[in-house]
């Protein structure tokens, strides 16, 4: 029977094993491995998360405990050698001699620190200031990089993305046909499934209401491994096609077999088990509830899938596979390896796939089609990954500064006691006793430091929930969990280590004449000094590079902000509601819909202007389509490729999008047979860099399986509609008729508050069909606001750390040149007795002072230069490199760092020289 | 290891606690280190709760003292045999039974001054 603990857990208590002599561990490990298992288990099974904490720190707390006593006492061993064997071990079993006395330090310790509270509590607020940013951090790394995916054996799941190399296409969707050889072909494979998520109505009893819906294949619950809390999974004939030419929701088409989300079935159901094999009207067709989801269950897919992620509605899509063209693509691929199968084997497959479909399709051999292979949990996080670790690496930061600090204040200290330890050691205590004493003193302050430090992670997190960074997969899942608060332990061992070593080996190694004779300690203070200047250029160091950080991600955000997106996001409102296929099959239907939907709305009072458009800029939706000129239709490579959207009359007058060059839609335009377009600037650059675009034609593959060609009629600003920090690619606007069908995104210029008209423009949604639901109502300003939200985040966070950082190191130079000045009192009091002006002590001080700032400036500029480069991903429009922002800091830091120096200065100007000189 | 000609249990008097229970459970029964923590928790209410590295340390200083030992094979009716059990030896009890002597005067010389009420 294998220990029932975590492999987490296992590998955490094995480190703290490494407390104990390596005999002890070697011998007793695995049992106390076993007993600590168990014990935990018994928590788990009586209390909860506050016991299992409570658990792991009093398991801490034992094996420092005992591990320490345990080594001494294998010390004391060696160095008895006789004895006889009842006389030696009689003493160890039965004191503990090393514990007890180890408890008597600890006593001491506490009354040490207890008898400075000033420079206790500095010192502890500043480890917990560290360790709480690490502890919080640490958090979300946990939650959102280190947790596996809640699906069943999650290192097993990977996506298949389709590529375009000659398109820079990088997530491309695939065809049915194509997801089956894939499915049948790669023997790596246990499971291959397909989805895509697109909005629906759902009608009936109560109000319509619109929600997410996800087409997915009859496999995919069973290849991520989950079954619904309530009825069935899919099966293979709830997928079976419909017959060929059926439209969804006319007579002979079969019913959608669709499992519900847990939410929904709550709230649409309030919950009755009795839902299941209830017919509902979904997107205007009837649909049988087949089972519910287990609350909570979510897709985690990357935010480049293009996917919906809270989806409510799940549907077995019906694929006709015999039937279905190849260049028709709308899924996307998720599968599960076989056991012992590596991504690596499933991409020699998947090429050796790739390479058929490619010698039967010549568009796929002219676009460099490829298929790759991610594991899921890499590619889900590979976006945020970049600001995690620059964020975990700012903590860090962080923390290595506050080490210093309280080093800093230690060895100022440990100076001040040279007399204390030169008594205990003339009276016997040996020098590593001592040593002991100094790491005790600094292993309790980096614990209440710590327990503090909790305390403000957790205050942290709150805050960092608040600023919702929505972009992070998996942020609600962050909490204080047992794997957390023993990181938190780790490091404040390992900072009690960092801080605590060096004044504790310094301290210890002074002459014990000369500090019972001599105040100043001199032959030990030359090398405290150094130790001191060394640990401030240092911190100084670190600091700098941090506020660099900050500095760029200030600059990023303001250039951020300055950016045009090509549209004026003011007063404008965006909502959804679009005339369902399966009522209005006929084209011209939904066409006269939309007009008239659009006349009730700018019919509104208050309403300047409205129109409707799909895909809405920054709501993540994108189509992508070919287009060329003449040359693409003898050489395929020539084929660029563009976003397209359709967009009806008025649409760049609502967003404010400045028209360049001809006319926009006009309604006329809007007849089936009018294959004009207009595009953006960007694609008028590219296509016709030199000359006028009005009326050039190029070729478009949008609603027909050939290219066709079509008429440019105006030039618009080009609009960022991916993301506010990328441009994006080249746009082709198309009228609603011409396509045939509408996203039906509506948006409205309102005249002053956009709020006030909402109730208007719902009652004229509903006068004109009850049915239809009025859904994601925002405020254009949102999106823009939400596109900014991962930069905001990183710039909040690192802003924050970089001021810490800043006051901890400015707190350090402030507190080592009082040092200085007080050790110095007498020096300058001689200095003044002879005839120094103040302006020369100021500036001897001073100068020293700022020997140091600019020796820790340099080497900061030279540590940021090299690993700025980890910022690059996050930064917006600016380099790492940026000379502006690396010469404002470092001037910014100077200054902080003139501050720092010139108050300890000014008090060595007050010196009195007489009192200086009696002093000594 | 065998205890020496001239063995006196009072010499390794007092015990710490841990050793007392443990000796205690293994005088009952042989044991494996989670069996005599679960049965030092249920005698004492859980008001010890023993840690492991406090147990084993103690377990193993037991050991080398020569008061318990390491059984070879796990006793026929153990549930699981990849454990390790432990025995108390015949020193073991000697000085167990000395421990309570002491304990049971003092406890005498409490009850006669009134800490424990009279009996």
């Amino acid at each position: 029977m294998t220990p029932p603990v975590g492999r987490f857990a296992e590998v955490a208590y094995r480190f703290l094993l490494r407390f104990y002599p390596r005999a002890f561990r070697e011998r007793n490990g695995d049992e106390m491995l076993r007993l600590f298992a168990e014990k935990g288990r018994d928590t788990r099974e009586t209390g909860g998360t506050a016991r299992l904490a409570a658990h792991w720190l009093r398991a801490t707390a034992d094996c420092v405990k005992n591990g320490i006593g345990e080594r001494l006492d294998e010390g004391r061993e060696r160095r008895r050698v006789a004895g006889t064997p009842m006389g030696n071990t009689r003493r160890n079993y039965r004191g503990g001699g090393g514990v007890d006395s180890f408890m008597k330090d600890i006593k001491y310790a506490a009354r040490t620190l207890f008898k400075n509270p000033g420079f206790s509590w500095i010192a502890i607020v500043t480890i917990a200031l560290g360790i709480g940013a690490n502890t919080a951090i640490f958090s979300v790394v946990r939650a959102v990089l280190l947790q596996p995916l809640p699906y069943d054996e999650p290192e097993e799941l990977v996506l298949l993305w389709g590529e375009m190399r000659n398109r820079g296409v990088t997530h491309f969707p695939s065809s049915p046909p194509d997801y089956r050889d894939y499915r049948d072909g790669a023997e790596a494979l246990e499971g291959l499934a397909g989805i895509s998520t697109f909005p629906v109505s759902l009608t009936g009893d109560d109000d319509p209401i619109q929600v997410n819906a996800a087409g997915v294949t009859t496999n995919f619950f069973e290849v991520l491994g989950i079954e619904p809390v309530l009825g069935r999974s899919f099966v293979e004939e709830d997928g079976a096609p419909n017959p060929p030419g059926a439209l969804p929701g006319q007579a002979g088409t079969l019913p959608g077999m669709v499992v519900l989300s847990h939410a929904l079935w709550q709230q649409r159901f309030g919950g009755d088990p009795d839902a299941l094999g209830r017919t509902i009207q979904i997107g205007g067709g009837a649909s049988e509830i087949v089972g519910v989801m287990p609350p909570g269950f979510e897709l985690y897919m990357p935010q480049t899938a293009g996917l919906a992620q809270d989806v409510e509605v799940w549907f077995a899509q019906r694929i006709d596979f015999e039937n279905s063209p190849r260049n028709n693509v709308f899924l996307r691929l998720i599968g599960r390896l076989r056991d012992g199968a590596t991504p690596e084997q499933l991409q020699a497959q998947v090429d050796r796939i790739s390479a058929t479909l490619v010698a039967d399709d010549e568009t796929k051999a002219t676009a460099g089609y490829a298929m790759r292979v991610e594991e899921l949990h890499a590619d889900l996080t590979a976006g945020v990954r970049p600001v995690l670790l620059a964020l975990f690496g700012a903590v860090v930061f962080v923390l290595l500064i506050a080490c210093a600090n309280v080093s800093n204040l230690l060895l100022v200290r440990a100076s001040g006691r040279d007399r204390e330890l030169a008594v205990r050691a003339a009276m016997g205590g040996s020098r590593s006793r001592l040593v002991r004493q100094m790491l005790i003193e600094s292993g309790l302050l980096a614990f209440v430091g710590a327990a503090v430090g909790v305390v403000l992670a957790s205050g942290g997190i709150s805050l960092l929930l608040a600023l919702q960074p929505d972009d992070l997969p998996r942020i609600d899942s962050v909490q204080i969990d047992g794997a957390v608060l023993l990181f938190t332990m780790l490091s404040a061992v390992a900072a009690a280590a960092l801080f605590g070593m060096v004044p504790a080996i310094q301290s210890s190694g002074f002459e014990l004449a000369d500090a019972l004779k001599d105040r100043s300690g001199a032959s030990s203070s030359a090398a405290r000094k150094l130790i001191r200047n060394t640990v401030v250029i240092g911190e100084v160091a670190m600091s700098l590079v941090l506020l660099i950080g900050a500095g760029l991600m200030v600059r990023s955000f303001v250039e951020l902000n300055s950016v045009s997106p090509g549209y004026d996001p003011a007063g404008v409102i965006t909502f959804n509601a679009a005339p369902p296929f399966a009522r209005f099959p006929q084209a011209v239907d939904r066409a006269n819909f939309m007009v008239e939907m659009q006349d009730r709305l700018e019919s509104i009072p208050g309403v300047v202007r409205a129109s409707s458009v799909f895909p809405l800029p920054l709501t993540g939706n994108l189509f992508n389509g070919r287009y060329g000129t003449e040359e693409a239709l003898t050489d395929p490579e020539a084929f660029g490729q563009a976003t397209y959207r359709v967009a009806a009359p008025g649409y760049f007058e609502t967003m404010g999008t400045t028209l360049l060059a001809g006319r926009t839609f006009t309604p006329a335009d809007n007849a089936d047979s009018a294959s004009v377009v207009v595009v953006d600037a960007k694609l008028a650059g590219v296509l016709w860099p030199n000359e006028s675009a009005i009326g050039k034609r190029f070729l478009v593959r949008v609603t027909t399986p050939e290219p066709v060609w079509v008429e440019v009629v105006g030039v618009v600003e080009h609009q960022r509609a991916e993301d506010l920090a990328v441009e994006g690619p080249e746009t082709v606007y198309f009228t609603d008729r011409y396509v045939g069908s509408f996203g039906g995104t509506w948006v409205v210029k309102a005249g002053s508050d956009p709020a006030a008209l909402m109730g208007a423009i719902r009652a004229e949604v509903q006068a004109l069909d009850p049915d239809i639901p009025v859904a994601s109502v925002e405020l254009m300003q949102t999106y823009v606001d939400r596109a900014m939200g991962p930069t905001r985040f990183a710039l909040t966070l690192i802003g924050v750390f970089g001021a810490i950082a800043l006051v901890l190191a400015s707190v350090g130079l402030y507190g080592v040149l009082s040092f200085v000045v007080r050790q110095r009192t007498a020096e300058i009091g001689v200095r003044m007795a002879f005839g120094a002006e103040a302006g020369a002590i100021l500036k001897l001080v001073v100068g020293q002072g700022l020997m140091l700032a600019g020796g820790g400036l340099g080497l900061g500029l030279l540590v940021a230069l090299s690993v700025s480069s980890v910022m690059d991903t996050l930064l917006v429009g600016i380099s790492p490199t940026d000379p502006a922002t690396y010469g404002a800091i470092s001037a910014l830091f100077m200054a902080v760092a003139v501050l720092a120096c010139y108050l300890p200065a000014r008090r060595a100007t007050h010196v009195n020289p007489v009192t200086a000189l009696r002093d000594d | 290891m065998s205890p020496g000609p001239r063995f006196d249990p009072a010499e390794l008097l007092p015990l710490t606690p841990v050793a007392f229970d443990i000796l205690l459970t293994l005088v009952a029964q042989d044991a494996h280190g989670y069996a005599i923590m679960r049965s030092v928790e249920e005698r004492t209410g859980g008001k010890t709760s023993l840690h492991a590295g406090t147990l084993y340390r103690s377990l193993s200083r037991l050991v080398e003292t020569g008061l318990i030992e390491e059984l070879e094979s796990p006793p026929e009716e153990a549930s699981d045999e990849r454990r390790r059990y432990y025995r108390v030896t015949r020193e073991g009890r000697q000085v167990a039974a000395a421990e309570a002597r002491r304990l049971e005067s003092q406890l005498g010389a409490a009850r006669a001054h009134g800490l424990l009420g009279r009996a």
